[in-house]
């Protein structure tokens, strides 16, 4: 074996030598052979040709022992590489267009494959990331998976000995600062004291804060603020270590800045990090939030050398925190231990990533058939090449790997090509889909090339290279056989192309059809249907932060609605108490008695004239108003579907229903909301005043304005500070920006596949223009015969359109079936009755079918242009 | 004769057996010692020269031949020596076993 290896390396680091002793080595033997004839009698001349009869070919010979080195396979790669340049020169449009076709294709892939690594497979960006784990608790019941309460983490990090430096982190604590007379809602992480030396940060100025320092409850006030908080906030002060700020109303000393980089546990930026023993003043939804009923805190740690993922898995499974053992049973359903992958733990963003994966290579496969076809057609012209390549002794196999070469060099340069275009779409899609989340605050996505994508743009470009060039090594291959027939395969050859064409306009009907469906459920969302999202503003107060008893809170909320109905242009506000505007929580509802019948519903605590404000319409009844009190009955408003479920008899107004443990009258009935994917059902809603909540807080408000919301969203939180400029204001945005955030995926998929789209489309209109013109050109003289005969010129055009429409109507009635195919995989990401989409599909045809009809228009002017005279001169 | 398949490489290692031997020189003494019987066909004696040399059974150096001019002489390594034997073995126990069967026939 090793010498086999040393072999074929010495012979190919002298292979000019090599080369020569072949040569020599085989004149030798004619020369003996020669001379042993003349020995017998022979002439020179006779010797030499009889020598050379014994011997074979000397070329092909040659080859034989070349390939015997071993070193065969290189030499004809690089022969051929030369060979394909020349070409290429020779054919610059040809060789340009596949480029870039494979390019625009493989570009595709990369994006789709970058959106992949970030998204889904990506480590944190640490030192040996690979014994990074991240570890949470699995819940029953009502309660969330994932986070534990901070005596929860304390039992596992004194138990566990297969992690090392297991840390706590809360990386989304929604952090009123103030400092430098500006006071705004940052994203902050209450991380403890071995956080930063787990993942091996090193502070950017000043120091991180030390075990000591989060050892005690309430004692130390000290924040690591991020860099680029330092940056904006701070001027980038040299001396801001030392210096003091506020958060949620609580003074702190800053004693560092941490690093340009940190590591990112989940798209939002930190902008100050707290010790775990500030959690009371970081997390104010707990009475108290250190204690054991307070699960805020996510778990990491690095596995112990030589320790498993399993190991860990099953040392914290057998690991029970104390508070765990007094909770309900079933609440605490274990724990789970996972290598951390990725940014996104959003199902519907993985499913996305899989549908563009698919629409990628379907993609990428349309250039493969489109070049198929052009290639094939172009090696056409290059019959006798070949032919003359076969008659000096070339064999078949080595006609296929010219070919092959020949499209291996073109597909890779395109994936050169599309790798770099690639970039530019990660960063368009970034920009357009990735820098905000749905309720405004910055996000950040490391997007960054891998190693990973490089590779599957390359590998994919390779693959297509590979596939592109099976049909023109075919017909390069048996051309030569039939090239005295040539004149006549033209029909034969014009079948695998409507084949490869048909198919092509199949793939561009499926995907205008789909990206058209995503961009109507998109649309549909955003603009809203039975709401209306424009001249919506929105924004968040949270008094909570600051500490504000209900009773404060409510009365600061009840000024600050009274303050934004006198700024002129407002036209009605409104609020809800839970979750999102539009949005909501989950409770349960039954009718009174029944306790059977336990339904589990969406919900919201919504202030007077919420369903104005969104221009929902009532279907029945009133809506809440001033008078809905907590000294008034309570009452409740349901949607249409849960009035349905509840009262099939259409008598749910007047009747009783019990939201939670509190019995309500129902005084409405509402519309339902189109807020639903096609394969969930309707939602069931019930609303419940926001001024019956005695213990309400926090609100989130919608302001309806006459002009552009976005232009007011200032003049409106002004209002509000001038209330009380204590209250943190949060995520002052309108609503179409925030359905914007909600319908990402969608919004994602149906641009990308847009752009599939339109590709596929303007690779079909080329494939079948190059078809056409090419089957006019080999059929110049029959056209000239036809039209000396007397055909008429517009039946000419006529017939050579139809044959090019015919090819994209049958390619185009099984896009539709595709498409029919595509839309079901995608329900999760559809919204709307899917009654419509026979619109869609057909109006995708049609687009493609004239966009096909005006491909075939060209040649086949040029066809009925023929001048009988010049067409029969010619050969 | 044509020469059944696989035995090529036989041929050559017994050839160079006693003495290093260029090409020529190969298939030349292949066909005197078996008096014209075996014809091996120039043209695919030396892919299999270069093949075996790759195996490392034989090995190759430039030299003087007798007429004056540099050729290439092939001579068995100990490796191919070994490989000689082992064929010539086999060989003998395939024919002899092929004659028994023939001659029961």
């Amino acid at each position: 074996m090793l010498s086999d290896l040393m072999y074929r390396l010495r012979v190919l680091l002298r292979r000019r030598t090599a080369e020569q002793e072949l040569k020599d080595e085989l004149e030798f033997h004619l020369e003996h052979q020669a001379h042993k004839y003349v020995a017998a009698g022979l002439t020179h001349a006779d010797a030499a040709r009889r020598a050379r009869l014994d011997f074979g070919g000397v070329d092909q010979v040659a080859d034989a022992c070349r390939d015997a080195r071993g070193i065969g396979l290189i030499d004809t790669t690089l022969q051929d590489i030369r060979y394909g340049l020349r070409g290429m020169r020779r054919r610059p449009t040809l060789a340009l267009m596949a480029i870039v076709t494979i390019a625009l294709g493989t570009a595709a892939i990369g994006a789709e494959a970058s959106l992949a690594d970030t998204l889904l497979w990506r480590h944190w960006r640490a030192d040996d990331a690979d014994s990074l784990v991240s570890i949470g608790a699995i819940r029953g019941g009502s309660r969330t998976d994932g986070a534990v309460s901070y005596p929860d983490y304390v039992a596992f990090r004194d138990r566990a000995t297969t992690v090392s430096a297991l840390a706590a982190h809360y990386s989304t604590a929604p952090l009123f600062v103030a400092v430098n007379g500006t006071a705004r809602e940052v994203n902050g992480a209450v991380v403890s004291a071995n956080y930063f030396p787990l993942f091996e940060m090193h502070p950017a100025l000043g120091r991180f804060f030390g075990p000591e320092e989060d050892r005690v409850p309430d004692r130390d006030h000290v924040v690591v603020v991020g860099y680029d908080f330092w940056q904006s906030w701070l001027g980038a002060a040299p001396s801001a270590p030392g210096s003091a700020l506020t958060i949620n109303g609580v003074a702190f000393t800053i004693i560092g800045v941490a690093p340009r980089h940190p590591v990112g546990l989940t798209p939002l930026p930190v902008d100050l990090y707290i010790p775990t023993m500030m959690l009371r003043v970081g997390y104010r939804w707990c009475r108290d939030s250190l204690a054991g009923d307070c699960t805020t805190l996510g778990m990491v740690g690095r596995l112990v050398p030589g320790r498993t993922v399993a190991d860990a898995q099953a040392e914290f499974a057998a690991i029970v925190p104390p508070a765990w053992r007094s909770a309900p049973p079933g609440e605490n359903r274990g724990v789970a231990v996972r290598r951390p992958r990725g940014m996104s733990d959003d199902d519907q963003e993985s499913r996305l990533v899989a549908v563009l994966g698919g629409v990628a290579v379907v993609l990428l496969l349309v250039c493969c058939a489109n070049l198929g076809g052009l290639l094939s057609a172009q090696s056409a012209a290059r019959e006798n090449e070949f032919a003359i390549r076969v008659s000096l002794g070339a064999g078949p196999g080595r006609i296929v790997r010219q070919v092959v070469t020949e499209s291996l060099m073109l597909a890779l340069a395109g994936g050169a090509g599309g790798l770099v275009l690639s970039r530019f779409f990660v960063a368009a899609l970034a920009r357009m889909f990735f820098s905000m989340d749905d309720e405004g605050h910055p996000l950040f996505y490391d997007f960054s090339p891998s190693s990973t994508i490089v590779l599957a743009t390359i590998a994919a470009a390779a693959l297509a290279g590979i596939l592109f060039s099976v049909l023109p090594a075919i017909r390069a291959v048996r051309r030569p056989r039939t090239a005295h027939t040539a004149r006549r395969t033209v029909s034969a050859r014009w079948s695998t192309g409507r084949a490869l064409l048909g198919a092509q306009a199949a793939a561009a009907v499926a995907l205008v059809a789909t990206s058209a469906l995503l961009g109507s459920s998109a649309r549909l969302v955003l603009t809203g249907r039975n709401y209306d999202t424009a001249h919506v503003a929105l924004m968040r107060v949270r008094p909570r932060l600051v500490k504000y008893t209900p009773e404060r809170a409510q009365r600061f909320q009840r000024e600050a609605l009274q303050r934004l109905r006198a700024v002129p242009s407002v036209e009605s506000v409104s609020m809800v108490g839970v979750g999102a505007v539009l949005g909501g929580g989950s409770t349960t509802a039954t009718l009174p008695g029944s306790s059977a019948a336990r339904l589990t519903v969406k919900y919201n605590e919504v202030g007077p004239a919420y369903f104005a404000t969104l221009r929902t319409p009532m279907v029945a009844g009133r809506e809440f108003d001033d008078h809905d009190t907590r000294d008034s009955t309570a009452v409740a408003v349901v949607n249409q579907a849960l009035a349905n479920r509840l009262w099939p008899d259409g008598r749910a107004i007047g009747s009783t229903i019990v939201i939670g443990n509190t019995p309500r009258q129902i005084v409405g009935i509402v519309a339902d909301l189109a807020m639903t994917a096609r394969t969930q059902p309707a939602d069931l809603w019930a609303y419940t005043p926001f001024w019956q909540n005695p213990g309400q807080i926090d609100s989130r408000i919608a302001v309806r304005t006459a002009g552009d919301p976005e232009s007011w969203l200032p003049e409106l939180a002004r209002a509000v500070h001038q209330v009380d400029p204590d209250v943190p204001i949060a995520e002052t945005i309108t609503l179409p920006m925030r359905m914007a955030g909600l319908t990402r995926p969608i919004r994602v998929g149906a641009v990308f596949i847009g752009y599939a789209a339109c590709l596929a489309m303007l690779l079909t209109a080329i494939g079948l223009y190059g078809a056409l013109a090419f089957a006019v050109s080999r059929r110049t003289k029959e056209i000239g015969i036809r039209l000396a005969l007397g055909a008429a010129r517009a039946g000419l055009i006529a017939s050579i359109v139809r044959e090019g429409v015919t090819v994209v109507l049958a390619g185009a009635s099984v896009g539709i079936v595709l498409a029919v195919a595509g839309s079901r995989v995608m329900s999760h990401l559809l919204y709307g009755s899917p009654s419509d989409d026979w619109k869609f599909y057909a109006a995708a045809a049609s687009v493609v079918v004239a966009i096909g009809a005006l491909a075939a228009l060209l040649p086949a002017r040029r066809a009925a242009a023929v001048e009988p005279s010049i067409a029969l001169r010619q050969e | 004769m044509e020469l059944p398949q696989g035995t090529l490489d036989l041929l050559i290692l017994k050839a160079i057996a006693l003495e290093r031997q260029h090409g020529w020189g190969i298939s030349e003494r292949i066909q005197q010692i078996s008096n014209d019987t075996l014809k091996v066909n120039q043209g695919s004696l030396y892919p299999a020269l270069h093949r075996l040399e790759r195996r490392g059974w034989i090995r190759a150096a430039w030299d003087v031949s007798d007429n004056n001019r540099r050729a290439k002489y092939y001579q068995l390594t100990t490796k191919g020596r070994r490989q000689l034997e082992e064929r010539v073995d086999a060989w003998r126990s395939l024919t002899a076993a092929v004659n028994l069967l023939l001659d029961q026939g």
